[in-house]
């Protein structure tokens, strides 16, 4: 009797959908940013100035004694700083995570202040401080204590110094891991224990640490690793003490003549160390990479100090005293200071140094140009990069996603400096000549950053339910609408403490843009390596208190803005 | 695909090997051809200059000095202007070479302490052959080059110096030999080669006059190794260390400008003369300001102004040497020889590193 | 009878005849994980209109179907036809936003950050249709839920039910080919839930929407489906209607699943007898194979107790002995044990007392006693 229509009452939409080819194309991307600087970096590695393979590169990295003892030094700087950070992170942690001392929450944000410090600037501070003769911290002990002019509480130019820095600003990460994890016990467990009739310090033994005893290793790993790979401290401090770490020396054999088969081969041990340290975290703590104890439970139980309260205080202020309050004292000082080793008065208050940096120096206004335009454009390109992957991952949208997602973390595994060189090797060559551009640092920092940013929104994004974006499919919208629609604003305040973190990160990068920069794509962090080199302190405490007050303010904002939701706060108790 | 991009940058034994495989040149810097006409300031060259509006001068110079000098010429001739990159001579020409080979045309002027430098560069043939008058006139023959490729900014010494407050005159070191005394056992400071085109040059000098030996029980006084010329002086008037084994006399000079009590000596060995030259490059994005630079920085304007401001030896024969700095015909020198330099750079940067370990 | 859409702009009423074409099936559809086969070869077929419930324990695969039929998974083998078009295959799966299909998920799925108004709306907004035309359609279903009041809340200042009916509204605004519920109830409590359970029944029959729904709960399917299909492990055990299923079952599972059921063990004599712990029973249902063993299924207020012997040759009579009653108000909750000690569940009427320990005799009607097939 009729025809009937063969489709919905609705005319049909035609769309084109273009989450498909987004997608490959978001997977293309990133094996180009990651596999072409590593494939180069292995082909360097074993081939010779004519291009023949050989291993004599190898052979003469395991030979000579110039190679080695870097080599050397380095394991023992890295195992001394991970066992370091165990020793002050993990009681910290405790402190802060499950007990009742108070100002806990200041301390951790405090911890949070020196994660936001590059270590060279760290560094130089610290050399300010403590070199043997001219250090404040010296020259106040020999007052103090009418010691000889030749003694030093504390000589910085030693490898027990630089031990000592490069601590200092790796033991947060550990404090991170170990704090985050000390929150998501249970409160339950450790009321069993109680309850049984465990006492405090019983509790903390048999239920506590064990638990948190995943995280812990892991930290350590981290802790390892990151010392490892610094380029930024030991090139400060090691070469007036009269050593080189293997990652200066990478550096080095890059000056002319540069010999870049030789700092090929020289990165590929470092590469596979942390690779293989890499594979025994992930060991560590299980298939899921990092420890999550608990799901809806109580909060945690905070243990009662009594009146050790006051003496955990203290420690803690002591500790920060290192990172965070004696550096950036030091800073201060040399900014308005004549001479950096004297201490300032109202009398000798100076602002040279700050006319100098900001008026004289001719530098100065192209390198915070960079800094600004690489750290937005770095921080604006990568979010957007790790949400397209992470996207890719959570909701399992293409096949072989896992293999994304693994590349999207790959760049972990590669140290910044051994990222500069094997870029360097891939875009110096037609047809990609990037060297000499703002790209090339562009691309590295992404590179170095994803692995976090993927990171922080897989989680984020594993907080959206995907039913919410299931529904909005079957309503007719394409993958991608869904993702703008609904994902995105649902992930807002997760996007934006991505982006912050990747800012600053960019800002206080040091040891790919040492490599990859030009005259004319300098950035405020080589500036200031370039000031050291030739003594010029006054600027050096200016530009990087400047880095530290530019960076602050643009979290502060990201936090404060209405309608831009907060950065993930601490979780203060 | 040319050698230039088979490997990523020439090294020095390559550049060396492909000039001398081509028919032209000779060893020597010294052509007896035409030498190029002199130039003056004119007022198309500011014309022109100003429209390029900008000018990058790489130099080892220490920096608040360079920056002077800078803001000095931006002064004279506004809406140029100047921007200094700074590094040891060393990383300079480092840098200079990993840009020019990967068709970076960055560099316009450049003032090194290495004095090699400027021999290699001609040979590469990237400088522009451009004599200013003042040059021409007031220059002698061997502060300048015969083709007008370069000419000598200024001298300047590496010097043994001391912080009076921590030392008193009578037992502060006199000559190189007293340096390895024990009472000086990591009361040292000193420079590095690999970085610094001053620290280069004194090496070879005293290497070549005191033999490598002496190098070698230098490096068991522990010293202080820092990496430019310009910072033994400062470190010295930090009072990091009592004494300075080598640096930049300018730079002393520079200091005690600025109150800093501290006191040259002039080894009795001999002390190290550097000479720094003044180079435009045929590639350089500026052209007209380039030569405008390079004119005002050899004439005897921008030479007074340099010596009034850091103290250093013009070789102008015009120029008066600043007052209170005691002149090069008084002192003791050793010789200096830059192609020597040239041909033993890398073997010089080599053994420093294996003795001191750096 | 015709249903008065609210199509877009023209008045023309759709006829049902119009959309007879548009019907659902599922030829051999299967989905496997790996080595574990989560869907195994269902078949079925929905007509237009009507409304399948598919109903069983978690892990059935009753969800993995639906999801099959939204287009979020690809079949391993097997087809899904809408109307005369095959939508998914192994080879080829057209994906959700193509469907014209709507659903109503479980956790309602409702953007925290969209309105009541925003989140009903959203689909004809991809749909690109005029803004009075939304605003028509954004009234009629308002009323039609009963949600005008609430149209500019947040889904988070809203209850369960309110959340439940939104979710509804933004499925039906868009008149859908297909309507797919997953398990849309089990998230309310008891009252509402009974409440819902006919609302949804009612919006059905309004729209006539082939709707297929996807719950665990017996009770919910029993009242709103026309056809039921029950699952277990990744099979339709069996598919009819809730009479059918409820008082034919055809298997062990579905006898067990729906309502409760004393199943009893035995060995068929003939093709409708069986022997139970020394009894012959008549049966019903399936025909028997001579030596068989078979189970047969009886619901426990079929059974009648009786203190003293029956002689009813039209009815199946076993001795037993009460093990324990429970009162229950309006009955009494028997559980009892036959000469072998399998124990038998009776559902008795109160007035009846018999105490634990009393012999009994309890009859069977053959027309309940279900010979199970599988």
């Amino acid at each position: 009797m009729k025809s009937a229509p063969a489709g919905p009452v609705h005319k049909q939409r035609f769309l084109i959908d273009f989450s498909r080819p987004v997608l490959i194309a978001v997977a293309v991307v990133l094996c180009i940013l990651i596999l072409l600087p590593m494939s180069w970096l292995i082909v360097y590695s074993l081939t010779d100035k004519a291009g023949t393979f050989t291993l004599r590169n190898f052979v003469q990295l395991f030979t000579e004694a110039t190679f080695l003892e870097p080599l050397q030094t380095t394991l023992l700087i890295a195992t001394s700083v991970g066992f370091l950070c165990f020793v002050i992170a993990a009681p910290l942690g405790w402190l802060v995570a499950r007990t009742d001392m108070p100002l806990r929450g200041t301390v951790r944000t405090l911890i949070m202040a020196s994660f936001v410090t590059p270590p060279f600037l760290g560094a130089i501070a610290w050399e300010l401080l403590a070199a043997p003769n001219s250090g404040l911290i010296n020259q106040a002990y020999r007052s103090l204590t009418g010691a000889g002019p030749d003694e030093a509480l504390f000589n910085i130019y030693t490898l027990t110094g630089l031990i000592f820095v490069i601590t200092c600003y790796t033991f947060p990460f550990v404090f991170v891991l170990v704090a985050n994890a000390l929150d998501r016990i249970p409160g339950e467990l450790e009321d069993a224990s109680a309850m049984l009739g465990g006492k405090t310090w019983t509790t903390a033994r048999r239920i506590t640490i064990p638990l948190a005893l995943p995280t812990l290793l892991a930290g350590i790993l981290v802790a390892f690793l990151q010392a490892l790979n610094l380029f930024g401290s030991p090139a400060i401090l090691a070469i007036p003490a009269g050593f080189h770490t293997l990652t200066t020396k990478i550096w080095s054999l890059f000056q002319y003549p540069p010999k870049p088969e030789l700092a090929a081969a020289a990165s590929v041990p470092l590469l596979l160390l942390t690779v293989a340290l890499l594979r025994a975290q992930a060991m560590v703590l299980g298939r899921r990479g990092y420890a999550i104890v608990g799901g809806k439970y109580g909060s945690p139980r905070l243990v009662r100090l009594g009146w050790l309260r006051w003496p955990a205080l203290l420690v803690s202020f002591l500790i920060l005293m290192m990172p965070v309050f004696l550096p950036y004292g030091a800073l201060l000082n040399t900014a308005f200071s004549k001479v950096a080793s004297r201490l300032v008065t109202f009398d000798t208050l100076t602002l040279a140094n700050i006319h100098f940096t900001f008026f004289e120096l001719s530098a100065t206004p192209p390198a915070l140009r960079n800094t600004m335009l690489l750290g937005v454009m770095s921080a604006s390109l990568g979010t957007l990069l790790a949400l397209f992957v992470s996207y890719i991952t959570v909701r399992k949208a293409v096949t072989g996603h896992r293999i994304l997602g693994f590349l999207a973390t790959a760049p972990v595994a590669i140290p910044g400096i051994v990222l500069g060189v094997g870029l360097f090797l891939s875009y110096t060559r037609p047809p990609l000549v990037l060297y000499g551009t703002l790209w090339i640092l562009l691309i590295a920092y992404v590179t170095i950053e994803l692995p976090s940013a993927f990171q922080q929104l897989q989680s984020a994004f594993q907080s959206v339910h995907p039913e919410l974006e299931e529904a909005s499919r079957i309503l007719g919208a394409s993958r991608l609408r869904s993702l703008r629609d609904i994902t995105a604003p649902l992930l807002r305040s997760g996007v934006i403490s991505t982006w912050c973190f990747i800012f600053v990160a960019v800002v206080r990068e040091l040891s790919a843009a040492i490599i990859l920069f030009t005259s004319e794509t300098k950035v405020v962090s080589v500036l200031i390596f370039d000031l050291k080199e030739s003594g010029d302190l006054g600027a050096i405490a200016v530009l990087g208190l400047a880095m530290m007050l530019i960076t602050t303010l643009v979290i502060v904002l990201a936090n404060r803005v209405p309608g831009l939701g907060g950065v993930t706060r601490l979780r203060n108790t | 695909m040319s050698e230039q991009f088979a490997r990523p940058r020439p090294t020095r034994r390559h550049v060396v090997q492909g000039v001398l495989a081509s028919s032209v040149a000779a060893a020597a810097t010294r052509v007896l051809a035409a030498a190029p006409p002199t130039e003056v300031i004119t007022p198309a060259l500011i014309e022109a200059a100003r429209k390029e509006a900008a000018v990058h001068w790489y130099t080892a110079m220490d920096l608040p000095a360079a920056e002077a000098l800078g803001k000095a010429f931006e002064a004279k001739f506004p809406g140029i202007a100047v921007r200094v990159e700074r590094s040891g001579s060393e990383r300079v020409f480092s840098r200079i070479a990993q840009e020019l080979s990967s068709r970076i045309n960055n560099v316009d002027v450049v003032t090194t302490a290495d004095a090699s430098h400027a021999i290699v560069w001609k040979r590469d043939g990237l400088l522009a052959a451009y004599v200013p008058e003042d040059v021409a006139r007031f220059y002698k023959p061997e502060h300048k080059d015969a083709d007008g490729t370069f000419a000598i900014h200024r001298a300047h010494l590496s010097v043994i110096a001391y912080n009076k407050d921590l030392v008193k005159a009578e037992d502060a070191p006199k000559s190189y030999a007293d340096l390895l005394e024990p009472k000086w056992l990591a009361k040292l400071v000193k420079g590095n080669p690999n970085y610094s085109g001053t620290i280069l040059t004194a090496t070879f000098q005293i290497a070549r006059d005191l033999g490598w030996a002496y190098y070698e029980k230098l490096a068991k006084q522990k010293v202080l190794q820092v990496q430019s010329s310009v910072d033994p002086p400062k470190k010295i008037a930090l009072g990091e260390r009592p004494v300075m084994a080598d640096g930049g006399d300018y730079n002393v000079w520079q200091q005690q400008q600025k109150g800093a009590p501290l006191e040259i000596v002039y080894a009795s060995e001999g002390t190290p003369f550097v000479t720094n030259p003044n180079a435009v490059f045929k590639s350089a994005p500026h052209p007209n300001a380039a030569r405008l630079l390079q004119n005002w920085m050899l004439s005897a304007e921008g030479q007074q102004f340099s010596v009034d401001i850091t103290g250093i030896y013009s070789l102008h024969s015009e120029v008066k040497a600043k007052p209170g700095r005691r002149p090069l015909a008084d002192i003791k020198l050793m010789k200096d020889d830059a192609q020597a330099v040239e041909a033993q750079s890398d073997q010089i940067k080599a053994r420093y590193t294996q003795i001191f370990r750096v | 009878m015709v249903a008065n859409r609210l199509n877009g702009g023209s008045t023309r009423r759709v006829t049902r005849e119009d959309l007879e074409l548009a019907s659902v099936e599922l030829r051999g559809l299967t989905k496997r994980y790996g080595s574990a086969v989560v869907v195994d070869s269902v078949s079925l077929k929905i007509d237009h209109g009507q409304m399948v419930c598919l109903l069983g324990p978690s892990g059935c695969g009753k969800t993995t179907t639906l999801r099959l039929l939204a287009g979020f998974i690809e079949p391993s083998a097997g087809e899904i036809i809408v109307g005369d078009r095959t939508v998914s295959s192994p080879t080829r799966t057209l994906p959700p936003e193509q469907r014209n299909m709507s659903m109503i998920f479980q956790s309602y799925a409702l953007w925290p950050h969209m309105t009541v108004a925003d989140n009903i709306v959203y689909g004809l907004k991809l749909r690109k249709l005029g803004r009075d035309v939304i605003a028509a359609k954004l009234a009629a279903i308002l009323a039609t839920t009963k949600l005008a009041p609430l149209v500019d809340r947040y889904p988070g200042e809203l209850s369960g039910g309110q959340q439940q009916r939104v979710s509804l509204a933004r499925a039906l605004i868009i008149e859908p080919e297909t309507l797919l519920l997953d398990e849309p109830l089990s998230n309310l409590d008891a009252n509402l839930r009974e409440e819902m359970r006919f609302e949804v029944r009612r919006l059905h029959d309004e729209y006539r929407y082939t709707t297929v729904y996807v719950t665990h709960d017996q009770t919910e399917a029993m009242t709103t489906a026309d056809l039921i299909g029950v699952m277990n492990q990744g099979k339709i055990e069996q598919l009819g209607t809730p009479d059918e299923i409820y008082a034919r079952p055809s298997s062990e599972f579905v006898a067990r699943f729906i309502g409760s059921s004393n199943i009893l063990r035995g060995r068929a004599s003939d093709a409708e007898h069986i022997e139970i712990s020394g009894q012959r029973l008549r049966t019903s249902g399936a025909l028997l194979v001579p030596g068989q063993e078979v189970a047969v299924s009886i619901r426990p207020h079929e059974i009648s107790i009786a203190t003293s012997p029956v002689s009813d040759p039209s009815l199946n009579v076993v001795p037993a002995t009460v093990v324990r009653q429970v009162y229950l108000g309006n009955s009494r909750d028997y559980m009892v044990a036959t000469g072998d000690g399998s124990p038998i569940r009776i559902v008795a009427p109160a007035e009846q007392n018999i105490a634990p320990g009393s012999s009994v005799w309890l009859a069977l009607p053959a027309a309940s006693c279900q010979a199970l097939a599988r």
